[in-house]
């Protein structure tokens, strides 16, 4: 076996391995519920919640995060290497963990003068945003780090010595080559958004028609031991999940990191 | 021309010698912590059990085990979570939910054995608030009051929550519980969670069971309803699990649970452990268990 086949067989193993798991879902599936849970306005308003939820989660992830994946891949800074570390805190702490330590927050002094006065984050949908921000805000500063990186920075050395600005050298040289890398980021981030579920159901609850997004609704199925709409679910969210990144892919053709 | 393929052939895209250590250390730490020995044991007990018991359930389990020599493993989760569990992992020996209505589910499944059902535990519901009850809440019309804020536990998938829902169905009007509705900001997960919430000072108030000031009497100070005012006692069953690879070790779990060394270590923990004790604060006609039929306002959709 050449060592080309071989690596193409290790893709279809992992293809298989994810492919069986969402098959073997089909042993309990039956049919006929399907698109009475999927109608349900229930299920419609988790999905409308989860997507929209993610967006503003990704979009904040984005705003803070691309200047801060900026600064930790072009500046040197003192504590660039703690700040650098710190951005894998979430993915070291467990969701939710990270849903508690909000949680504990907002139980201190500043975090109830914030819920007093600023936006009430506990138990409603501002927390689902936080919680789902809290997630992937890391992730996103490193993932545009990472595609900042490949971009050489003598191209905005260059247009800076022919008089362009620092925001122009970015804004006209170094973002549109990193495009790609950066669009991938996000849908990295929106994707793990959408499925968040401990430091949601941590922080915001899980109220039908209010915030109980999808990742809630399964729990909530399966917590009440009604394993068929749990699968049902869980298919719904799969299908909408892969369906969105592989839209984008096809639509993107050649993604770097993704 | 020799040298220079020489050259080419020793080129290496490897990384330098400090890079290769830190990898190094990383694999060498990451593999010894997978030929750390396990405990792994052949005989065993699986529990799957509902965490409204779950700080004596624990020191229970320890006792049995030392008493018959072998390992007691518990799963803690909600009731009907726990249930999923153990019917999709077709294994376990006794379910012990955290009160009668997920049972009566497993009973009507065949997941459990019936007739080793035993009753351990009481549990009267009753209004939780933070210690020194900041809002000033002694009956359940306080709730009314605009500006609380109420959590109580999902009443589709918690008994805790059915039990709120059953109190507020059965003591308020239709007014009364749409104003109750409008300081209903969220509803929880879990048994635990609804007890955390008041220990957190997250909400003022939650519809729990009275035990929760015993969980955390530093933070949670327990409101109790008028006795015409609690619609039914709660339970803590525990019977033998259909899957139990050892019925008779699974049956001894279940009658240890009501002997009087572990009804001892309930009781040190606040709970209940008789109907007359319970009934203290309640009817004498009030009945203990079964099931409700939570009202189509409160489902996520009709049945």
């Amino acid at each position: 076996m050449n060592f080309r086949k071989t690596t193409v067989y290790a893709a279809l193993v992992l293809f298989l391995f994810y492919a069986v798991l969402i098959l073997s879902l089909l042993t309990f599936f039956e049919g006929k519920g399907f698109l009475q849970v999927l109608l349900a306005p229930d299920t419609l308003f988790s999905i409308r919640l989860s997507v929209v939820a993610a967006t503003i989660a990704m979009l904040l992830a984005v705003a803070i995060g691309l200047p801060a994946a900026y600064a930790l891949s072009r500046a040197s800074f003192p504590g660039k290497k703690l700040v650098d570390t710190f951005l894998e805190l979430p993915m070291i702490m467990s969701p939710i963990a990270l849903g508690a330590a909000l949680l504990i927050f907002f139980n201190t002094p500043f975090g109830a003068i914030i819920q007093e006065k600023g936006i009430l984050f506990v138990f409603e949908f501002p927390g689902i945003v936080l919680a789902q921000f809290a997630t992937i805000a890391g992730l996103a500063t490193r993932l545009m780090k990472t595609a900042l990186d490949e971009i050489s920075p003598r191209y905005e050395a260059v247009a800076r010595s022919l008089g362009s600005s620092a925001w122009g050298a970015f804004w006209k040289i170094t973002f549109p080559l990193a495009f790609r890398g950066l669009i991938s980021a996000m849908i990295l981030c929106w994707a793990k958004a959408v499925g968040e579920f401990g430091a949601t159901v941590t922080l915001a609850g899980t109220m039908a028609f209010k915030t109980e997004t999808m990742p809630i609704a399964i729990f909530m199925a399966l917590a009440s031991a009604d394993i068929r709409k749990t699968i049902i679910l869980i298919l719904i969210l799969a299908g909408i999940g892969l369906t969105a990144l592989y839209a984008v892919r096809f639509a993107a053709k050649t993604p770097q990191i993704l | 021309m020799s040298s220079v393929r020489q050259n080419l052939h020793n080129a290496t895209f490897w990384p330098r010698a400090a890079d290769r250590k830190i990898a190094f250390i990383f694999c060498a730490l990451t593999s010894l912590s997978i030929l750390l020995p396990s405990d792994a044991a052949s005989k065993s007990l699986l529990v799957f059990a509902g965490a409204a018991s779950k700080p004596p359930t624990e020191e229970i389990a320890k006792l049995f085990g030392q008493k018959n020599g072998l390992p007691v493993r518990v799963t803690f989760g909600g009731s009907g979570f726990v249930l999923s569990q153990m019917k999709l992992a077709r294994q376990g020996d006794v379910y012990f939910p955290g009160s009668s209505d997920f049972m009566e589910k497993a009973k009507r499944e065949a997941l459990v054995f019936p007739e080793t059902e035993r009753i351990v535990a009481y549990l009267i519901p009753a209004i939780n608030v933070p210690r020194g009850n900041p809002r000033h809440i002694r009956s359940l019309k306080d709730l009314l009051k605009p500006g609380i804020r109420l959590a109580i536990a999902d009443p589709e998938t918690v008994c805790v929550g059915t039990y709120a829902v059953e109190v507020i169905e059965k003591n308020l009007d239709l007014k009364e519980r749409e104003r109750l509705r409008k300081n209903l900001v969220n509803t929880v997960e879990s048994c635990e969670k609804t007890a955390n919430v008041i220990s957190l000072k997250v909400v003022d108030a939650v519809i729990g069971w009275e035990v929760f000031q015993h969980w955390d009497p530093e933070r949670i100070e327990t409101i109790f309803l008028k006795p015409e005012e609690v619609p039914r006692i709660g339970y803590i069953p525990a019977a033998v699990s259909s899957f139990t690879s050892d019925r008779a070790l699974a049956e001894k779990f279940v009658q240890f649970l009501i002997s009087v060394e572990a009804k001892s270590i309930f009781m040190k923990y606040g709970y209940l452990i008789s109907l007359e004790e319970a009934k203290k604060y309640t009817l004498p006609s009030t009945l203990a268990g079964g099931e409700y039929s939570l009202p189509a306002a409160w489902r996520r959709r009709p049945r």
